[in-house]
This record gives structure tokens, sequence and C-alpha cells, in this order.
């Protein structure tokens, strides 16, 4: 079966790790801390004992001289004090200072032990001196000189460490910054622990960003100076003004006349960049107004005081002359002159048909807008085609819409258009443009077609109307029966081709065939001239016999 | 049967030594000096050390113990066991910065004396017959294995040509280790087994035989003939050593972490908290 517990836990084991335990009180309380070896103690014996011991490694073994036990309140620094006590009673000297200074400051700080008898009881270690709580200025930035060796204690303090001269900073720096430590000093004094505090907190590495105001664009290489100018400690810098016109006031283009809050317009990036939102007030900037520059209308004048009447800017290059007073904004908008809005229809003279797309100058000529004629005349004297035949009133028949569509009532004429006349185009009467005086006489248009034959007179009326030529009406004398047969209603049916012809077989039974087998049969040879035989249509007019012509 | 053939652990360990030892000896130029004790490098090769050497006291142990968990095989616990049992004390070593007075000094002392001692428990261990596990076997389970290998190694016999390796094989094969006593067979095994390789090397020269497939079967036959004997005859001498050792080993190891852990605790005390 396997142990339960593992072996380092049985018994032997526990008895030998008690015994050690016990071994190692019993040589404690015996031989005292040697038995930890923590190093020889300090032999070099000092002007005068202290606390009954002329040096340190008199008291070799008893750790409780210096050192305390966890549960006590005392510190190892309370048990230095307790022999050293003439440190603190010799007046204002360096541990006094020290001391006052920082409550955290302890003598293990500076001051280490048990490194040999004859090793120095002082290893300050720059990275365990607490100088930032002693002092208030931290050695974080001073580690390394400029050669790269470790920067030591006599830098700064020369011989006596206890002493600190603030000019001693100027000596260093001149010879690592030059001439911009130089203007600097010039600037802002000598007293360089005013501002600063070794943590670089108000030098090269300094964020202004975790300022209040935060260097941004031209701001972020502007010298300290000029903004900080005569500012001669921390309060002073941190007094400086943030209001633009503070430190710009004297560069100011506007000479004042926009008054002091410069980051309404401008911007650290760059002060031709201008970002003013025109929109926010009360005269937003539309159409072409977007792209003048603010001088074009505010003429470095007091900005809120600049007129938004038109005429304001405009008064000089009003074309009309002061023809429509000074509101301009009547006929013209912010897009550009030409975008006109004048409603015409308010005018005396609205505008219809072609007339809306016609540039305003084509009427209005030479700028002048009142009292242009109204009249047709005045503008179309050069587009009238009649060369004056119906004066000048071009309204009698023509619309705006175009010239084309002729609106003229015939009906007032001497020759009133019926029938198919209504939809005959003008011009196919009124030849060559000649209106006044064209003939009322049908001949004038319709010739006497061949069908005719000459047998009639220009009087077409007397047959036909204006309806249509066919059909026609023939109320004269006419020697054959105009009703015969009843098919007289077409004269083509018996003159198919001209009326001087006729022919019967245009009609009931008269086909050629049928005609001359009947003719045969009475023995009738000759059978072409029907109407010689039958002069009335009557079949009987050609009694039994008939002749040959 | 499962026999230790490789030493694993071991190389893994020197590997980490001379890792150690490198970067030891970086320091020591660059500082141009032996690192102190209670210096970054001392405290924290010191600190490490220790470590390693708390988890070979103690995870190995709780492996075996452990009734539910079977975290990996024994065999693998006992492998890191060795590699932290050997560089955990080397970085201890170097923490010393060679100065073996004191207390520190009696915990060192105590760390050598470990080391040694698990080595010589280590030299026992592997003398155990055992299964691919770690877990020992009994001699019932090992007789059975020596008459299994006997036979095989008759048949070999039986069926090689050669009267000179039959000769030799049998010569071999008589030489029973039975015949001497178990405590020479435990502890001297090293030793035999360097001069019967030695015997096997010289016979083969003098028969002119080369080594060819057969007769390197043959000498794995003899030689796991010869192991299997060697261990069933001293099987309960390396059992009873075992024991003896474990009895010694654990409470210089108590002893060892005793003294560290107030060594620990008064450097905290008065050298890092400087109370």
């Amino acid at each position: 079966m396997k142990p339960s517990r593992i072996s380092c836990l049985s018994g032997t084991g526990i008895i030998t790790a008690l015994l050690t335990l016990m071994i190692i009180t019993g040589v404690g309380l015996a031989r005292g801390g040697v038995l930890f070896s923590p190093g020889d103690l300090n032999a070099i014996p000092k002007d005068q004992p202290l606390g009954g011991v002329a040096t340190h490694a008199e008291i070799g073994g008893r750790c409780a001289a210096c050192h305390t036990a966890f549960w006590e309140q005392e510190l190892m620094a309370d048990r230095c004090i307790a022999c050293h006590n003439n440190l603190i009673q010799m007046g204002q000297n360096f541990h006094v200072v020290m001391l006052a200074q920082s409550k955290s400051l302890q003598c293990k700080h500076c001051h280490t032990e048990h490194r040999g008898a004859l090793a120095s009881l002082t290893t300050l270690q720059m990275e365990r001196f607490p100088h930032n709580d002693a002092t208030r200025f931290s050695l974080q930035s001073h580690q390394r000189n400029q050669d790269g060796s470790t920067f030591q204690c006599e830098d700064c303090h020369g011989a006596d460490f206890a002493i600190f001269q603030v000019n001693w900073c100027l000596e260093c720096h001149l010879e690592i910054e030059g001439a911009q430590i130089e203007s600097h000093a010039a600037v802002y004094s000598l007293e360089c622990l005013a501002c600063h505090d070794g943590l670089e907190t108000l030098g090269r590495g300094f964020d202004h960003n975790l300022t209040s105001f935060a260097l941004t664009g031209e701001h972020t290489t502007t010298l300290c100076s000029d903004c900080h100018a005569g500012a001669g400690s921390l309060a002073d810098m941190e007094a400086t003004r943030v209001e633009c016109a503070f430190c710009h006031n004297h560069d100011d283009p506007h000479a004042g006349g926009y008054g002091r809050e410069c980051e309404q317009c401008h911007n650290p990036q760059d002060w031709e960049d201008i970002a003013f939102n025109h929109q926010q007030t009360a005269f937003p900037l539309l159409g072409a107004h977007a792209q003048v520059s603010c001088q074009g209308c505010h003429q470095f004048t007091s900005l809120q005081n600049t007129p938004t009447t038109c005429f304001a800017c405009h008064a000089e290059n009003d074309p009309h002359e002061a023809q429509f007073g000074q509101d301009c904004a009547t006929c013209h908008t912010v897009e550009g002159w030409d975008k006109v809005t004048f409603d015409h229809s308010l005018s005396a003279f609205p505008l219809t048909g072609a007339h809306t797309s016609v540039a305003c100058t084509d009427c209005h000529l030479n700028n002048v807008y009142r009292g242009t004629a109204q009249v047709c005349q005045t503008c179309h004297v050069q587009d009238d085609i009649h060369a004056g035949q119906f004066l000048q009133d071009c309204a009698a028949c023509h619309v705006t819409e175009t010239w084309e569509q002729v609106n003229f009532d015939h009906s007032s004429a001497a020759f009133q258009l019926t029938g198919a006349h209504v939809d005959a185009v003008c011009s196919q009467c009124h030849l060559n443009g000649q209106f006044v005086g064209t003939s009322q006489q049908c001949v004038a248009c319709h010739a006497d077609p061949m069908y005719h034959q000459g047998l009639f007179s220009q009087n077409c009326d007397s047959c036909h109307n204006t309806s249509a030529w066919v059909p026609a009406t023939f109320n004269q004398a006419h020697r054959f029966p105009i009703n015969h047969g009843r098919r007289g209603s077409s004269c083509s049916t018996c003159h198919p081709s001209t009326l001087r012809d006729y022919t019967c077989y245009g009609c009931h039974d008269h086909n050629r065939a049928n005609i001359e087998s009947e003719h045969r049969e009475e023995g009738i040879g000759n059978f072409n001239n029907c109407v010689r035989c039958h002069p009335t249509g009557r079949e009987e007019e050609g009694g039994d016999g008939g002749g040959d012509d | 049967m499962h026999t230790r053939t490789t030493n694993r652990e071991l190389w893994y360990a020197v590997i980490a030594i001379l890792c150690i030892s490198a970067a030891y000896l970086f320091v020591v130029l660059w500082y141009e000096g032996i690192p102190r004790a209670r210096g970054l490098f001392g405290h924290s090769i010191g600190i490490l050390g220790f470590l390693l050497m708390l988890m070979t006291e103690t995870l190995y142990s709780l492996r075996k113990r452990s009734r539910r968990a079977r975290w990996g095989r024994m065999s693998g616990w006992l492998d890191f066991h060795i590699f932290t049992g050997l560089v955990g004390p080397y970085m201890v070593l170097l923490h010393t910065s060679w100065k073996f007075n004191g207390l520190a000094g009696v915990v060192m002392l105590l760390t050598v004396v470990i080391v040694v001692s698990g080595f010589i428990g280590r030299y026992i261990y592997t003398a155990l017959p055992r299964t691919a596990d770690g877990a020992e076997i009994e001699a019932s389970v090992l007789e059975t294995q020596i008459n299994s290998t006997n036979t095989e190694l008759n048949a070999w016999l039986l069926n090689s040509s050669e009267e000179s390796v039959r000769s030799l094989a049998r010569q071999l094969s008589f030489q029973s280790p039975q015949s001497q006593s178990p405590l020479r067979l435990l502890f001297g095994r090293t030793f035999d087994d360097w001069r019967y390789r030695l015997f096997w090397r010289r016979e083969l020269k003098k028969l002119g035989l080369q080594i060819g497939t057969q007769i390197e079967q043959l000498n794995k036959l003899l030689q796991r003939q010869r192991a299997l004997q060697r261990q069933m005859a001293s099987l309960a001498m390396a059992r009873r050593m075992l024991a003896l050792w474990h009895a010694v080993h654990i409470p210089i190891g108590m002893a060892l972490f005793a003294a560290a852990f107030v060594h620990i605790i008064a450097a905290i005390y008065y050298a890092t908290l400087l109370r």
C-alpha cells in the first residue's frame, strides 16, 4: 500500500527538521548573529566613542544593537540616532536639514554596514537616496553626464554635498545647450529650481499638452519665452494668459476691428486657414457670397456692424443705375447676377410663350427696364415678313408661343373659310406672303380640270361647294335624263373619262355582250351611239329597225 | 521489463548548467567581479535555484503518492526530479558568491550532500527491474523473463553453425553472476558490465569474427540474460539498500530545507527590509 503522505513529512524527516531548527537557534543564542554571516562591521575608530563603543565592529554579533524585532515599533534608524544623537544636536547641518525635509529619509538610504572592517559606511546610491523627497529635486534626469559617466554628487555639490549653488546648473547646461539656455536664463532668471524639479516637468521632456493649454500647430515650435515672456517662476508660468489676443495683439492685421476672440475664425495650425462658420450669423453666406473673401464685405471694419443690405456692397456695380431701388434681391439671387428671379407676371407685360425664355436684354436694350414699349413691332420689326401689310398689330394673328402658330379669325375677313378651306394652310392661298388683296375667285386657286373639257364657266360654286369637289350638283339643262335608271347621282357613271364622252355600259344590264347580242337579233349593226336611237334612255325609242349611221 | 537505457534527464541538466554557467560568466565579465549574493543576479539565481530544489523535494513525492491524479508517467517525473535536483543546487551554488561561512555555508554543504545522496539513490534505483511506467517488477515475473531469455538463447545456439561462436556463447552464458555477493552485484555492476564488454570484444577479435547481425543478436541476448540474473540475485539487497537510502536521504533534505528557510527569512528581514 502506498504511504498517504509525502516522504519528506515522515517522522524522521520532521524530527530532523526540528532538530536542525533547534541547532540553529542554539547557535544563534550562543554566538549571536554571526550564524547569518552578514559580513564584518566597520572597524575604523571615530574621534570619540558613541554609545559606548568606538567602532561598529565592537558590537559585532549583537544584532539587536542596530536591528529591531518585527514586533517593535522602533526602527533601525531610531537605534542609529540613539547612538549618533550628536548629528541632530549640532544645530543646522546637513543631516538635520535632510531629516527635516523628508520624513521618509532614513540613515540606511545613505549608509550601510557589513561590507568589511575598512569599508566606507557611506555608500550613497543614486537610485536609493531619496533625493526627490529630501530636496524636492529629482535626480531622474541627472543619471549620466554628457560623456556618459555616472552622475556624482560632486557634479552639482562640489566638495561639500551639503552645499548647492544654483548657478552651477548654468555652468553645465551652457555647455550642453549653449545659446538656448543663455537666452532662457536671460528671460526666466537664474532661479532654475523655481521651475525645474529634475523630473523634466518644465524642461525638454515637459508635455505642455497636460496643461490647460495644449500646444498645437504653430504653437508647438514657438519658443517658451514668446508666450511666457518675463515669467520668473512656475507661478508666473501658470499665470500666463491663454487668450489669443494676449500674445497676438501686436500682429493683429484687423487692428482690433474683429474683436479679440481670434479663435472664432483662426486656428493655431495656420492663420490663413480661417474656419469661421458664417452660417451661424444673421447673414449666412450662400451662393457666390461663399467664395468672397472676408475683406470683400468687411473691409477691415468692425465685424458686427457690417451692413447686410445688397446695396452696401453692390451699389457701385448696379447696372440699372438705381432704376429698381436698392433691393437687388427682388430680381437677383446670391447664386449669381445672371440668376434673375423677377416675376414678370406682376408687371404690365406678363411673359408668355416664347417670351419666357428670352433674355431680359433682348427686350430691355441698354439696361433700360422702365418704359419698355409693349407693342410687338418694337422688338419684332425686323421679323415682320408681311412687309407692313398688317401694320403693327402682330397679335391680331400671332400668339407668343411661336410665329407659326397663327390665330387669325378669317370670319372677320371678306372671304369666309368654310369646308375644306378651314384646314388649308394660309400660304396655299396667300402666295408669297401676300395677304391683303388676295383674289376670292375659285379659279385664283383652283384650275379648271380636264374632266370638264371647258364645258363650264369659272363659277365653280354653281356645281361644287367648299366641303369637297365631289359630289357636285348639276342643275342646268341636260339632254339625257339625268336621273336615268335612278343612277344620276354621279356624273362619272355615264361620263367616266370626260364630260364630253359618255357610256351606257357603266350600269345595270348594259354590258357590251348583251347589247350586241340583242341588237344583232334585231338586225341592228350600228349600236355604238346609244342616245342617237335612245335620246331619253328608253328601250322602245329605238323603234323596230333603226339603221346604220 | 523496462531497463533505463538513456540518461536524457542528465543531458538536459548538463545543457541547462552550461547555459547558466555562460550567463554567470557574462555577468562576471560585465561587472568585472563575482556577483554578490545580495545583488540582482545573485538574488535571482538563488531564488530560482531554491524554487527548483523545492520542486525537487515535493513534486515527485506528491506524484508518487497521488491516488487520483495520474499526470504523466512516474519515470517522467523522476527525470524531472533529477533535472531540478541538479540544476537547482547548481544555481544555489552560484548564489553563494563562493563564500561558505555561517548558516549559508551549512545550507550549501547540505545541498552538496543531498545531491551526492541523490546520485547514489539513482544508482540503487536503476538496479531494480521496473516496468515502462517505473513500477517495480516482482521476483516471479523476473524469473519468467529469465527462463524466456534462456530458451531464446538455447534456440539461437542450436541454430548456429559456427562452433567457435557457440563455444563463446556457452562460455559467457555460464559465467553466472549469482556466484558473487549481492552487495558486490549491486554496486559493482558498472564495473562488471565494463569488464564483460572488454572480454567480449577481445574474444571476438581472437576468433576473428566480424560484428554482424547474428553476433549482435547474440550479444544482446547474453547481456539481457546477464542483467536479469544479476537483478534476480541482488533484488533483495537492492530493495534493502533503497529503503536505507530513503531513511538517510529524506532527513538530510529536511535539514537542508529547514536551514534554507531560516537563511531566507533572515535575508529578507535583515537585508531586504533592513529592519
